[in-house]
């Protein structure tokens, strides 16, 4: 639940998700799911040139088990709050 | 367990674009999905970004060819490649993107990497028979 | 007194305890670690989340790519490695093949 959570806070935020088809895709976080499953608003994939198969896409729907990489913004959550979190969830939490 | 995350909802009967695991892009009206993002897509078609080229200059090709062959035999390869790229290029045009009629499709969710608001208006202005593209890479889990 | 006094040496003690894999990945927490990932990918960053699935959150991360291409010529294999660096940098866990904690060095 620690990462469902995290994602949540950091929803209006802008974030690069990279899939494991090398796709990267650039928006605005709007949710997320326990799946961790990703709706990104105003979206443009970062080489449009060589991917435009979402050219005329503004919103999209990124499915949790093809991410690879989620690029985050630097002041999304303090990493003291983090690291509580993750030993919370380290005891079984 | 109710929240309010990433549904479809707010997409069924709208235009869908997916881009699937195997790296093919179908576009076509969501009817229905489940949790597992299974998705039944109405009055779909597959759209074949193309990276093969079709012939538009026939009469120019013989004497190219013959050219680049000569041009092999006296100087090196590399360069005789790049003259042979050249030739394609003058003769040839990209086929652009193909739309394969598919109809009434159900997706299985464990193939789906991305669905995709299509936004109508944009796609109108899309000139398809002049885009083209780096073939997706598929995902690997 | 004594009883909270051992209690709390207990609390200490469970702290540093090492008894499943995923121990040595909380004591790594706020380090930097090396992570090995699927399709040729290497990364260091500063640990700062994770959890069961090895999901984590990492900070200051170098990410080395490894490629192998064909020359077309000479059908030599051409080794090459990219480098970025990202400055917070959320991964997925399917994708974690190696955990390795920070090196201690004396």
């Amino acid at each position: 639940m620690l990462f469902f959570s995290y994602f949540k806070e950091l929803v209006g935020k802008e974030v690069t998700v990279e899939l494991k088809n090398d796709l990267a895709i650039r928006g605005t976080l709007h949710s997320v799911d326990q799946y961790l499953n990703i709706k990104l608003e105003n979206t443009r994939v970062v080489d449009q040139d060589k991917y435009p198969h979402m050219l005329s896409v503004r919103n999209c729907f990124i499915r949790g088990s093809v991410v690879r990489y989620v690029l985050l913004p630097q002041d999304g959550v303090d990493i003291d709050i983090l690291h509580d979190a993750t030993r919370r969830e380290a005891r079984g939490g | 367990m109710a929240s309010a995350g990433p549904g479809l909802e707010s997409l069924v009967d709208q235009i869908i674009s997916v881009i699937t695991n195997d790296g093919r892009n179908i576009v076509g009206t969501l009817r229905g999905f489940d949790q597992a993002t299974n998705i039944i897509l109405d009055e779909s078609h597959e759209r074949v970004y193309s990276t093969r080229y079709v012939l538009i200059n026939c009469d120019l090709l013989p004497g190219l060819l013959s050219n680049a062959l000569i041009g092999s035999l006296v100087q090196n390869s590399a360069i005789s490649n790049k003259f042979l790229s050249w030739c394609l290029k003058v003769c040839c045009q990209h086929e652009g993107v193909q739309q394969l009629v598919l109809g009434l499709y159900i997706i299985r969710g464990d193939n789906i990497s991305v669905v995709g608001e299509v936004d109508e208006e944009l796609d109108a202005r899309l000139d398809l028979s002049n885009l083209r593209a780096h073939p997706l890479k598929p995902v690997i889990h | 007194m004594a009883a909270a006094a051992a209690a709390a040496a207990a609390a200490a003690e469970e702290e540093i305890a090492v008894k499943e894999p995923l121990d040595l990945i909380r004591l790594s927490l706020d380090e930097r670690i090396y992570v090995k990932l699927r399709s040729d990918r290497e990364l260091r960053g500063k640990l700062h989340a994770y959890d069961q699935h090895l999901n984590m959150i990492l900070g200051d991360v170098e990410e080395i790519v490894t490629t192998v291409e064909i020359d077309d010529e000479t059908y030599e294999e051409i080794v090459r490695t990219t480098k970025r660096t990202i400055p917070f940098l959320f991964v997925r866990g399917d994708g974690v093949i190696l955990v390795s904690p920070p090196l201690r060095t004396a």
